[in-house]
Parts: C-alpha cells; structure tokens; sequence
C-alpha cells in the first residue's frame, strides 16, 4: 500500500528573458535545484518526464530529445508529456502513476518554457480548428474575455473582483523569491489599465516568463532516506471535456469540477474551504482565479466575488489562494502547472519561507490548459 | 491514495484502419473515431467502461498546437482522463500500463495516429536536430540514418543488396496484411535502383511514411479476465534514450539492447523465448541493427535470419518499412503482436506464445521502448 511522495523540487528564478542560458541550460537549472534538494545525484534517478508547452512556441521538435544530455539522463527512459498550459502537472502526473505502477523508483519531472523565443499568442492561435475556428481567433484572449463577460451576468464576477485578485497575487509576489514580477498596484490601477479584449485589461493578464521547474518523486518507503520534509500526493487527477460538447457550458469548469470530486474522494476532503490549508490556482487571467474558486467547491458557484472581497483568500485569511503570486507573478507556461504543485508542496513541508502560510498541512494545486478544457487537481499533505 | 501494488495489465482489444499513403478524404477525427469504435465493438466494453485515453500525435505533424484538444471527443475522452504523451504510441502504452498497474484505473484506451501526408516529414525531423551544432549541418533523418547504415554495412563487410533484401522480405510480407495498402511488392534491383537518399540508403530502403490511427484497449486482470478468452499479458517494458548528439552515439544501438534488457529482465524471459517480434526501423539497415539489439541475433548477424528464410516470426506484418505512421508506428507493433498471438494475422503464428514489441523514436533512432508480451495457452 504505497503513496508516492515529492521529496525535491526546485525552480529557476523566472524573468522575461533568460538570455543566459539556452534551453537545456535552463532546464538543467532547475533539474540540479530539485535533485540537490532530494540529495540526490541524476545517476539515482530512474526515469525522466519532460514536459513543455506547445513545440511551436519554440520551433524545437521533441525538445525531450534535445536536453537529455544537459540533464545528465543518456541512457534513461526519457519521455515527453504535453497538455497546453497545464503540461507541467500532466507530466508530474505521469510520473506519480510510473512509481505508483511499480515502473520507477525516483523519477525526476522537469518542466519549462521559454517563452521569449517563440511567437506565443501565434503558437497558441493554432490551436483552434484550421476549418472554422481558426480564422477568428486571436490567440486565447478574446475566447477568455467572452467567458468572463458571461460569468460577470450570471455569476457576478465582476470587474473589480478580478481587479482584487490581480492586486492580492501582485502583493504576494513581492514575497516569493523566484517571482518575476515585482510591483504593487491598486484595484484602480487594474481597472484603469489598458483594455485588451475587455474586459480582461493589461494588469489582468500574466506576464511571458522564461522559467523551469523540477520534482523529483519516490514511493513512501524510500522517502526517509532523502528528506525529512515530504509532501504525500493524497489525490490527483488531470481530465479532459470534449471541445465539440454541445452541452458545454463553461461558466463552471466541468472537468475541474470532475478532478475535484475524483481527489477530494481519495485525500478525504469534504469541505475543501474548511479543511484545506492553503491554495495554488492556475490562473491564466485574473478572472479564472474566480471561476476556480466556485469548481474547487471554496465558495458557493456566484460566490467569488464576494469571496475575494472578503479578504479570506489573502494571506491572513482562512483560506489563502496563491501565496506566490501565481501565474501573475511568473509565467513560464509549460512549468506553471508544476510550479503549483511545488508552491503546494513546500507550503505543507514549511518551506515556503516569506509567503508560509503558517502551519499548513493540507494543500490543493490547481492545473489547466488547452482551450479552458483540460483541467487538473492534486492535494498535498504533510503526512 | 493507496496502491495495490503492480497489478498484471493486458491488452484486451485493438484496431487500426487501413495504412494508406494518404488519407486525403479523412480527418485526423475520421480515423481516430473509426479506430476507437472499431475496437470497442465485440470487445465487451463501451465507452463508459473506459477510465482513462492516453494518446500519442504530434503537434508539428497536425500543424495544430495542443493538437489533442481538438480530437478530444473523436478520443472519447469527454469528461475523462487524459494525457498526451508527444512520442510513439508504445510510450502512451507504457503510460497507460502504468496507470492500470497502479491500481488507480481498469480499464484504458491507448490511442496513437498520424497524417504526415498532410506535413513535411523532413522538416519534422530537420527541427529535432538542436538548433546550435547539427542542424545548420543539415542533420535530418535521412542524412542520419544513411552514416548510420554506411558505418554498419562496413562493420559488417555487408552490401547495399543485403538491405534490399530486407525491405523486399518486409513488402512481401507486408502484401498479407490487409491494413497496409500497398500496390506491388519491389524486387531487389528495383529496391537498388530507386532514387538515392544518403548513401548507402535508397528511397525504398527507408520507412514509408503513411495515414492511419491505431487503437489499444487495457485493462486490469479483473476485467481482461472476464472480457477476454486470450488475454495478451503485458510482462516486460524498458525505454531508454540515447545522447541527442549522433556523433556520441554508439554503432550497436546499445540504448536499444538496455531497454531490451530491461523488458526481459522484468518478463524473467530471455530473446529465445520469443517467438514473434515486431520492430519499428526507419531504414532497412536500422531493422537488422534493431534485431541484433533486442538479442535476435547475433551483432552483423541479423542478415543470416533473413537469407535462411528464418525470418516468418520477424516482423510478419511486414514491419515499419512498408507503413510508417510516425508517432503511431510501434503502438501498431504492439496490435500486430496482439492479433497475431489471437491467431488472426495467418496461420503460422497460431502456435506462438510470446512476442518482443519494439518502438524507436528521434533522428537515427535515438530513443527506444521494448515491450515483451505474452498469451497463456493451456
């Protein structure tokens, strides 16, 4: 009876443009801070997952192929997994299932993207149908600011809610060292920023990050030899819906609201507001960060704007949301959804430093990407 | 969560449609849909059944970023797990096996496909080349494979004749198989006379690359045992890649011969066991270094299996030299071993038992995963 546990994790210090280091450079960064926080060598290491966004931000076709030698893996079973947005938890999810498959003991996950050499919202137009879809598409901004239009009449999420979320995730960006984002700014501040695609408005969206970040995960017998500050991955799930549903709604996330009740079953959560200790959210534009609220069950579904003006999700409330700063904090796409977990899992082992919540023992990380479709959740414990 | 430990895991169906050179009145969702349909019905199972969709496709190849998204339905993946592993089929497989042995999931359907009739197959290899040192050298496959394929014929004292020889044997063979489209099956002095693509290599000593979708259905023992008469058991894998650099590598594949190791070793079967294997090879000289690999013969030797006609349990499908549906290709070795083990792929194989299942992946071959596969006869 096995759990799997992240003995390791390590993150580069995000930034618009790392011109110091190459990809594999970059990924090798990370890949080292993970495995010296798991003492532990890449000759100790069983298998490697590798995960990136898009291949077309880059223009580096299985990439995987490109940075085994700068992570010291040859001769490895080294394996590419990709989702959009949410890809660096996909790959932490397969590799929970190769140790808890009995595949690999310690496998390393290193996630990344660098975003500074690609055509992003180009990259990311492409993904809509070449036959009907693509011709008015203008990367994922307009599809997202409908959405939000729609949940601001029927679920009340206002524009100064969202404002609240950008103006709380910025604040605790300022505390977390590997943010790349460092200003303080007001709710008037968002509202009077240029409008994009309103309503989503520049201080609504998350910077372009050049970034990486690595765990490295065992089953539970082995983790005493490696750390005495684990985090237990108690439940995790990553689902899909069909784009073509015709029932697809979209004001809640139905596949984060499939994952959620999947990982809240197995880590025994049933009143995730109350007996979770803290949360890291996914939030492509400050707006999602509310729809996530209502599908990960913290408030009722046209609660969240209520919910963020209420000061609970802050760090002195009762159920802190993204004490790093999330995704308005750093975006390196490919590594965000990793990024998450290990934000989750240093909280719960008390390693959070200056963005600790203090005694935080149960945490959710919260994943997504393709168009709004592909949805993900894991809760960490400390035991 | 709990595990219960490493459960048995086997295939319990598979699919594919018809490998044509071009599916030009398809879409990727047309052949994904038929394959998936195709091996649900008669399976015992529905869609509902299904816990989990692993799939393996290339965004570079579709020219459509997060290319699963868009086939997500076609997947039957509504409202399920799913993840998109960005390598051969076999490797989704892997996954999957994993997943199911973890005793989180029964039942999973593993899903590779591929349309490169609608890409540009050597710029989808010119760009895994790292920009920096050997792409503006222009090291692509066929450049690859061809020093490749020099340096072994060389090894080996071999001729250009002896790598016709092995792609005619794998078109021959390949005519049998009603899923591979094919007009006529070459001789050796059309084999040698076709166009040169980097010396000693021609056009038809290389993989020819084809549209299709194939469709693998896992499930736990629970399930396989009450869905399947002949359950095929998933008892061995091993991956492991090789140094991005071509001029680092090693003229024996030896990445392939450690995931070879790795796959028996688990199995607790050796490669005399085996009696069929089926090897995915970008060219006719990587198919015999492939055998020599996975311990089929020994290293220069693999021609012998081929001139003393020992060569029916080899590839009987005709292998990845007729139809190479890059990125599905090994997932189609797997099926093919299935159907052969279930008898349904002629009648020489009705007696076999075991199969060795082999994918590679990258330029020239830099990465490998080894599967060793097995039915119960009584």
């Amino acid at each position: 009876m096995s759990r799997v546990a992240i003995i390791g994790v390590g993150q580069t210090h995000h930034q618009r443009r790392r011109a110091d280091v190459n990809v594999p450079g970059l990924v090798r960064e990370a890949a080292q801070r993970a495995l010296a926080d798991a003492r532990l060598e890449m000759s100790d290491i069983d298998s490697v997952v590798v995960a990136s966004g898009p291949v077309l931000f880059a223009a580096v076709n299985q990439p995987e192929k490109w940075v085994v030698d700068a992570l010291g893996a040859r001769g490895k079973p080294v394996v590419r997994i990709t989702s959009g947005g949410g890809t660096g938890f996909a790959g932490a999810l397969a590799a929970y299932y190769q140790v808890a498959g009995g595949q690999a003991d310690r496998v390393l996950v290193v996630a990344y993207d660098k975003l500074s050499e690609g055509a992003l919202q180009a990259s990311i137009s492409s993904l809509y149908d070449p036959f009907w879809g693509r011709e008015f598409a203008v990367g994922i901004m307009g599809f997202s600011a409908a959405y939000w239009r729609a949940r601001m009449d029927k679920l009340g999420h206002t524009e100064e809610a969202a404002a609240r979320v950008v103006v709380k995730n910025l604040g605790n960006a300022l505390r977390n060292p590997y943010a790349h984002v460092r200003k303080t700014v007001t709710v008037d501040d968002v509202l009077n920023s240029a409008p994009l695609a309103w309503p989503i408005k520049l201080l609504d969206v998350p910077p372009i990050s050049d970034g990486a970040a690595a765990v490295v995960l065992t089953r539970e017998e082995l983790v005493a030899r490696h750390t005495d500050s684990p985090a237990f991955i108690r439940g995790i799930a990553y689902c899909a819906e069909a784009d073509n549903a015709p029932q697809r709604s979209m004001l809640l996330s139905e596949p984060l609201a499939h994952a959620a009740r999947v990982v809240y079953r197995a880590s025994g959560i049933t009143n995730p507001r109350r007996q979770l200790d803290v949360v890291e959210v996914q939030e492509p534009y400050s707006c999602f960060e509310l729809s996530y609220y209502e599908s990960l069950g913290l408030c009722r579904p046209g609660g969240a704007a209520e919910l963020i003006a209420s000061g609970a999700t802050g760090m002195g409330g009762d159920i802190p949301v993204n004490p790093s700063g999330g995704c308005l904090g750093a975006n390196p796409i490919g590594a965000a959804g990793l990024i998450r977990l290990i934000e989750a899992a240093m909280q719960v082992s008390g390693r959070a430093g200056e963005h600790q919540v203090p005694g935080a023992r149960l945490a959710a990380a919260q994943t997504g990407g393709g168009w709004a479709n592909l949805r993900g959740l894991a809760v960490v414990s400390a035991d | 969560m709990s595990f219960q430990g490493s459960q048995p895991v086997a295939i319990v169906a598979t699919a594919q449609t018809q490998w044509r050179s071009s599916w030009s009145q398809a879409q990727h969702i047309d052949l994904i849909a038929a394959a998936v349909q195709n091996a649900l019905k008669g399976s015992g199972l529905d869609i509902r059944d299904v816990d989990f969709v692993i799939d393996s496709g290339s965004d570079v190849l579709d020219g459509r970023s997060i290319s699963n998204c868009g086939f997500l339905g076609a997947m039957g993946a509504h409202h399920k797990e799913e993840s998109r592993v960005e390598d051969d089929g076999l490797w989704a497989a892997q996954y999957g096996v994993a997943k199911i042995a973890s005793g989180s999931a029964q039942v999973g359907l593993i899903i590779a496909y591929s349309k490169p009739s609608e890409s540009d197959v050597r710029q989808f290899y010119l760009t895994m080349a790292d920009p920096f040192i050997q792409r503006p050298v222009g090291l692509d496959q066929d450049s690859a494979c061809g020093l490749q394929a020099q340096r072994y014929l060389h090894t080996h004292q071999l001729t250009p004749a002896d790598l016709a020889e092995v792609t005619v044997a794998a078109w021959r063979k390949a005519s049998s198989n009603p899923t591979v489209e094919l007009d006529q099956v070459p001789t050796v002095s059309q084999v040698l006379a076709s166009p040169p693509v980097a010396t000693p290599l021609t056009q038809a000593m290389m993989a020819r690359p084809v549209d299709g979708a194939v469709v693998i259905i896992l499930a736990n023992a629970h399930v396989a045992r009450r869905v399947s008469t002949d359950p095929v058991w998933i008892r061995g894998m091993g991956a492991a890649m090789d140094s991005s650099v071509f001029a680092k590598r090693d003229a024996q594949l030896d990445v392939c011969r450690q995931a070879a190791q790795k796959a028996y070793a688990r199995a607790g079967l050796s490669p005399e066991q085996m009696d069929l294997a089926e090897t995915s090879a970008a060219s006719a000289a990587a198919e015999l270094m492939t055998l020599e690999a996975l311990g089929l013969a020994q290293p220069g030797k693999a021609i012998d299996l081929f001139r003393k006609g020992r060569d029916a349990s080899i590839n009987a499908s005709g292998g990845a030299l007729p139809a190479n549906p890059i990125m599905a290709t090994g997932l189609v070795r797997l099926s093919e071993a299935a159907l052969a083990l279930w008898g349904q792929r002629g009648s020489a194989a009705k007696s076999s038992r075991r199969a060795v299942v082999h994918a590679s992946s990258g330029i020239a071959a830099q990465s490998h995963c080894v599967f060793v596969v097995e039915v119960e006869r009584s």
